[in-house]
């Protein structure tokens, strides 16, 4: 291989995993697509008054947000190892690290970043304020990033068993995200200043990209013990 | 001095190993179960039988015998469990894990038992069995973390990875457990002021406190003597192939 070093490695293992998502077009639209049918029923659940939705609309698409980002979690690493492919990754002398890493972030690209997009649009069908858009995809942003970080370590550890399981490992530790969030949102739409939650969850993110990635390495580990 | 700690150490050593430690446990848990007993009943005795009523509660409070104790201890045991994680998970220790997932059902029992109470103890008081307040939900949130670590560890078959796999978790929520403390305080004085706080409840008189603090000591005790219990139990059904455990239990001389 020419070239061979790290980062090409890293980047080799991103445009793979990326590919194969594409090609299979249900892996970027199922959480997409769940996400607008939940925000969806809320309005048909709840009736159509305009107030009533508005000032749901945070909390409903945080829920919405968090639950569709969980839903692919358990493919994370369930495919590679059913065929082998990760005990290939850790038998390689490549950091395990890193492969977590672009694992998490392809996780991120097919599944956070659609639904980035369609909250904009939900944004509009539950009647959010305007100027609200841009703490809402801030917040959205960091959020759903920690999602998937929380969702490989539960799809690690969970590794070959029901997904339900991994779903229940980590929503608990979702909540500081989901209070958050739904905080930046209210204060945001009653105009007050958000940065200090939106700098928790930046340093959230922060801690917890090496932090999450090293105990998800661990728990992968531990299948070849 | 330096003969004290050398036996402080080797009994710590010893305790680490499984054999040694069932045999301790053989010996010591009758007389650990009656220790335990005698305080817990007399802290119970104490409180729900001659502590004074209070003022403004009458004797509904005595149920705060109960409910503070389980509640201390809910959120004890899972400090505890993280750290025996660490323990597990840097020195590999068999035993750490054993501890930590024969602590977790006890935990989450405690953490029950102060919900429920709490709830009881609502209802008389504040006029409602559920207020969505920081501390109650704290709590709710600590039960739902322990019913995650006993759900994973169950559904795995190969027990000793298990055990590594419940210490992860528990590592990964002692660092999340303040934010999730801290965020719920946020969201709750966010939201509505605090209306109940059970924090700044009016300086208890010592015939309060007394028993009380009896009852704390006697509900650790409890849950010592059970963690021991469960402990060899969980031993005995992972070891019960090996050699010092046939020769235990049949006699049977090689």
């Amino acid at each position: 291989m020419k070239g061979h070093n790290t980062f090409n490695w890293f980047k080799l293992i991103l445009t793979r995993d990326l590919t194969i998502a594409f090609r299979r077009s249900s892996s970027y639209l199922t959480p997409l697509i769940f996400f607008l049918i939940v925000i969806t029923f809320f309005p048909l659940a709840l009736g159509p008054q305009e107030s009533l939705i508005s000032s749901l609309a945070p909390g409903v698409i945080w829920i919405s947000a968090l639950l569709s980002s969980l839903l692919a979690v358990e493919g994370i690493f369930s495919e590679d190892d059913r065929d082998g492919t990760l005990d290939q990754y850790f038998l390689s002398n490549e950091p395990p690290f890193l492969l977590v890493f672009s694992k998490v972030l392809c996780h991120w690209l097919i599944c956070g970043a659609p639904i980035l997009l369609a909250s904009i649009l939900g944004s509009f069908m539950l009647f959010l304020p305007n100027g609200v858009l841009v703490p809402l995809l801030m917040s959205l942003f960091l959020g759903t990033f920690f999602m998937s970080l929380l969702g490989a370590l539960g799809a690690a550890l969970s590794l070959g068993k029901s997904a339900i399981l991994s779903t229940i490992i980590v929503l608990p530790f979702s909540i500081p995200t989901l209070l958050m969030g739904t905080s930046i949102m209210t204060l945001a739409i009653n105009e007050q200043d958000y940065s200090g939650y939106l700098q928790i969850m930046g340093a959230m993110l922060a801690v917890g990209v090496p932090g999450l990635c090293i105990l998800t390495v661990e728990a992968i580990l531990l299948r070849y013990e | 001095m330096n003969k004290f700690w050398f036996l402080i150490k080797n009994w710590f050593i010893a305790m680490g190993s499984t054999p040694s430690f069932y045999k301790w446990a053989t010996t010591f848990l009758p007389w650990l179960g009656i220790l335990a007993f005698l305080t817990f009943s007399l802290g119970l005795v104490w409180g729900i039988g001659f502590a004074p009523s209070d003022y403004k509660q009458g004797d509904v409070y005595r149920i705060l015998f109960i409910h503070v104790p389980s509640a201390i201890l809910g959120q004890s045991i899972y400090l505890m469990m993280a750290v025996f994680g660490f323990i597990s998970l840097v020195w590999r220790a068999k035993i750490a894990g054993m501890l930590l997932i024969s602590a977790a059902p006890l935990g989450a029992g405690f953490t029950l038992v102060a919900l429920v109470t709490g709830s009881i103890w609502g209802k008389p008081t504040w006029g409602t069995w559920w207020v969505w307040d920081a501390r109650l939900t704290s709590t709710l949130i600590l039960f739902f973390l322990y019913a995650a670590i006993i759900a994973l560890h169950s559904s795995l078959d190969n027990k000793t990875k298990a055990d590594r796999a419940v210490s992860i978790l528990s590592v990964l929520g002692i660092a999340i457990v303040p934010i999730i403390k801290k965020s719920v305080d946020w969201w709750q004085t966010l939201h509505q002021p605090s209306t109940f706080s059970l924090t700044s409840s009016p300086s208890m008189t010592a015939d309060m406190y007394q028993p009380l603090l009896m009852c704390v000591v006697g509900f650790y005790l409890v849950f010592i003597f059970m963690l021991t219990n469960s402990l060899r139990a969980e031993i005995i059904s992972r070891e019960k192939g090996r050699n010092w455990a046939q020769k235990q239990f049949f006699r049977r001389e090689k």
